[in-house]
C-alpha cells in the first residue's frame, strides 16, 4: 500500500475523464434525477411520495412537461453519445476499452474467489473492469429500453392506432419498473463503487476534475497503470 | 289615552247594539254591517295569555281577493251582528278535495291532534286576502312559496319540537341550483318546495305514499326533466328501481336533494372530480357487488389508471366513470346498446382519442393485475420485482465480499512490507 514507484511521485495525477465525458456525465446525472423524481411521482401517485413530488413539481401538468423535457434531453444525449463513441478518435478508443471480453467474466469470478480466500491473486484490472462495464452497459441498455417504451407512451395518439391497450399496459409497466431498476442500480452499485468504497471514499472526484491519483490507478487498475507507464505518459 | 279609547270603543259599540234589539235580528248581517265594526283599524281583542289580536278586516284587500265577490257569512256562517267568538271557518265546505288530501297529510294529522304549529289552510293561503296561486301577489305564487314554508321550517323551536330536518337543509335549498334560479334569476320554471313535496298531501319521505319516497322520486323529478327520466327508465338503474330493487339509485342518490347544484360546481357529487367517489359509494360495497354479480375493484383500478391519476390531481378533463359508462343511460356492458359494450368501445374511446380503433379496444379497460385478468402486466411485474430484489441482494453480497477482499489485500500488503 505504501510502496510507491521510484519514478512516479505519490501525488502524481492522470486524466481519466476528458471534459467531453465529464459534461456528458453531469447532463446524464441531472436528466436521470429529474426523470426519477417526475417518474416516481406518477408511479407512487397514491401515497405521500407521489403527492409530495407532484406538489414539488407544480402539479400533474408540469410534472409531465418536466418529465418529457428531461426525456428529450436524455435521448438527444444518447444519440450524441452513440455518435461520439462510434465516429470520433477519443470515442472509438473508449468504446474499445468498454467492449465486453471473456476476460471480464473470469476477472469477476477470480475477484470473488480472492475475496473468499480461495484464489491467490486479485485479478489485474485494465482501464475499465467488470464493475465499470456492468454499469456502462446496464445503463445503455436500460436507457434504450426506457426510451423506446417512453416514446410509445408519449405518442399515445399514434400508438393507439397500432397497439391494443393490452400492449400499452405492459409498456407502461416496463417503463416504470425499468426506471425503478435504474434507480436501484444507481443507488446500490454506483453509490457504493464511486462513493462508499474505501478506495474512493467519500467520492471519486474524477467526474469533476477529470483526474485520478496515479497511485489509485496502480492499485485499482494496474494494467492501465502499466500501459500508461510504457507509453511514457506516467 | 288613545289606547284606552281603542279598548273601550268596541265594548261601547257592542253594548249599544245589544241595547237596540231588532236592528240586526235573525237575518245574517250584510258586509256593510260587518264593516261598521271590522272596518275600524283599531278594533282588537285581548288574548288570555296577554297581548291583543286585531279584528280589523281590510275591505279593499278582501274585495280584491278570490273570494271578494262573496259575503262574510259564506265562511263565517254563524256570524250575527253583534257577535262573540265565532266558530273556526271550514274551507272544506267548498274545497272538499283539498280538505280530504290535507287531512291525510302530515300537517293535517298534526292539526287534528291539536298541534298548534301544524300548518292549516290560512297559514299558507292567508285569510281575507286569499288570491289565486297564479297571481303574483298570492302567498302561494311560485316565487313566494319558499318564503311561506320557511316561515315555520326555518324556526328552530318548531324544528326541535317536531324533530324536523335542521336549518342547514333549508339553507342548502337556497344555495342549490333550484334555489338560486328562484332567488337570483326569478325563474318560474324552477323547483320550489311544493313541486317535490306536494302541497296539501305533504308526507315525510319515508312513507310510501309521499311524493319524496324513493320509489316516487324519478317520476317526481321527471315532471320537469322528462327527457332525462326517459333515459333513466331505460338504464340499468332505472329498470332496477322500477323492478322493485330499493338499492338501485334514484336521482337524489347521485345528485343530492336540497343541495343539488350544477354539475360544474366543485361541491356537486356529480362534478367530474367527485364522480368516482359518488359511483363507488355503491359499487365498492361488498354486498352490492356480490348481490348483483358486478365486477369488483372498479374504483382502485380506475384510480391507478392515467385517467384516475389525472383526475385525482385536478385535470377535470380526464375521463371519469360517466365519460365511458354514460350517466342517466348507463347499461351493463353485455347490452349491445351499452357504451362499454365491446362493439361500441372504439366509438366510446374515440370520443376523446380519435385514433383508438377496434385494435386498441382489445383487452380489459380496468386493469386488475392478476394472472387471469392481465397476464402480461402480471408477468412483467413479477419478473421485475424478482429481478430487482435479486439484484439488490447480490449487490449487498458483493459489497460484503469486497470488504473481505479489501481486508485481505491490506493484510498482504502489510505482510509483504514487514
Amino acid at each position: 500500500m505504501t510502496a510507491a514507484s521510484g519514478e512516479t511521485p505519490k501525488s502524481a495525477t492522470i486524466v481519466r475523464m476528458s471534459l467531453m465525458f465529464r459534461v456528458q456525465h453531469v447532463l446524464l446525472m441531472v436528466t436521470l434525477l429529474v426523470l426519477a423524481l417526475t417518474g416516481f411521482a406518477l408511479m407512487y401517485h397514491e401515497n405521500w411520495i407521489g403527492r409530495g413530488l407532484i406538489r414539488l413539481e407544480g402539479g400533474i401538468l408540469y410534472r409531465g412537461f418536466l418529465h418529457r423535457a428531461a426525456a428529450s434531453l436524455l435521448m438527444a444525449q444518447l444519440l450524441f453519445h452513440a455518435f461520439y463513441m462510434l465516429f470520433t478518435r477519443e470515442g472509438k478508443k473508449e468504446l474499445g476499452e468498454f467492449l465486453l471480453r471473456r476476460r471480464d467474466f473470469s476477472d469477476f469470478l477470480q475477484a470473488i474467489r480472492y475475496n473468499l480466500g480461495t484464489a491467490a491473486e486479485y485479478p489485474l484490472i485494465g482501464k475499465y473492469g467488470y464493475k465499470e462495464k456492468f454499469q456502462y452497459w446496464g445503463a445503455t441498455i436500460g436507457i434504450l429500453l426506457i426510451s423506446v417504451t417512453g416514446l410509445i407512451l408519449w405518442a399515445e395518439t399514434f400508438s393507439m392506432r397500432f397497439l391494443p391497450k393490452l400492449v400499452l399496459d405492459v409498456t407502461l409497466i416496463i417503463h416504470g419498473y425499468q426506471g425503478l431498476l435504474a434507480f436501484v442500480i444507481l443507488l446500490f452499485w454506483h453509490l457504493y463503487n464511486e462513493h462508499l468504497n474505501a478506495s474512493v471514499f467519500p467520492m471519486n472526484d474524477a467526474w469533476l476534475t477529470g483526474r485520478v491519483k496515479a497511485e489509485w490507478l496502480r492499485q485499482e487498475h494496474p494494467l492501465e497503470y502499466e500501459k500508461l507507464k510504457q507509453e511514457g505518459i506516467l | 289615552m288613545k289606547r284606552l279609547l281603542s279598548l273601550l270603543l268596541p265594548v261601547a259599540l257592542t253594548a249599544a247594539l245589544f241595547a237596540l234589539p231588532g236592528v240586526a235580528g235573525a237575518k245574517p248581517p250584510t258586509e256593510g254591517e260587518c264593516m261598521e265594526c271590522h272596518g275600524d283599524k283599531t278594533i282588537e281583542k285581548s288574548l288570555p295569555g296577554g297581548g291583543t289580536l286585531s279584528l280589523f278586516v281590510d275591505e279593499k284587500g278582501y274585495r280584491a281577493s278570490v273570494h271578494g265577490k262573496g259575503a262574510c257569512t259564506t265562511c263565517h256562517t254563524d256570524a250575527k251582528a253583534p257577535h262573540g267568538k265565532l266558530e273556526k271557518v271550514s274551507c272544506g265546505k267548498c274545497h272538499p278535495d283539498s280538505e280530504k288530501s290535507y287531512a291525510q297529510s302530515t300537517h293535517g294529522k298534526g292539526h287534528a291532534k291539536g298541534e298548534r304549529e301544524a300548518a292549516w289552510c290560512s297559514d299558507c293561503h292567508g285569510k281575507h286576502d286569499i288570491r289565486k296561486s297564479g297571481d303574483a301577489a298570492s302567498r302561494t305564487f311560485r316565487l313566494n312559496i319558499v318564503g311561506v314554508c320557511l316561515k315555520c321550517h326555518k324556526d328552530r323551536a318548531i324544528e326541535e319540537q317536531y324533530k324536523l330536518p335542521g336549518q342547514q337543509v333549508m339553507e342548502a335549498y337556497e344555495n342549490s341550483v333550484h334555489g338560486t334560479a328562484l332567488k337570483k334569476s326569478g325563474l318560474l320554471g324552477t323547483a320550489v318546495c311544493s313541486d317535490c313535496h306536494g302541497n296539501h298531501a305533504i308526507l315525510p319521505g319515508d312513507q310510501p305514499r309521499s311524493a319524496t319516497h324513493r320509489q316516487n322520486i324519478p317520476t317526481m323529478c321527471g315532471k320537469c326533466h322528462p327527457g332525462i327520466l326517459e333515459q333513466y327508465e331505460k338504464s340499468v338503474h332505472g329498470k332496477g328501481m322500477r323492478g322493485g330493487i330499493a338499492e338501485s339509485p334514484v336521482c337524489t342518490d347521485c345528485h343530492g336533494e336540497h343541495t343539488i347544484t350544477k354539475i360544474s360546481d366543485p361541491s356537486s357529487p356529480v362534478f367530474s372530480k367527485n364522480i368516482p367517489k359518488t359511483c363507488s359509494g355503491c359499487h365498492e360495497k361488498e354486498g352490492i357487488s356480490s348481490r348483483y354479480a358486478l365486477p369488483k375493484k372498479r374504483f382502485s383500478t380506475y384510480m391507478d389508471s392515467f385517467h384516475g391519476i389525472a383526475l385525482e390531481y385536478g385535470m377535470t378533463k380526464a375521463a371519469n366513470c360517466a365519460s365511458c359508462h354514460g350517466f342517466h343511460d348507463i347499461l351493463p356492458s353485455a347490452d349491445p346498446e351499452s357504451r362499454v359494450n365491446k362493439a361500441n368501445l372504439p366509438k366510446t374511446c374515440g370520443r376523446c382519442h380519435p385514433n383508438a380503433g377496434p385494435n386498441f379496444a382489445k383487452g380489459p379497460m380496468h386493469v386488475e393485475v392478476t394472472p387471469q385478468k392481465a397476464m402480461g402486466v402480471f408477468t412483467v411485474r413479477v419478473f421485475y420485482t424478482v429481478f430487482i430484489s435479486m439484484l439488490v441482494m447480490l449487490f449487498v453480497l458483493h459489497v460484503g465480499l469486497e470488504h473481505l477482499g479489501r481486508r485481505r489485500r491490506r493484510r498482504e500488503a502489510e505482510g509483504g512490507k514487514g
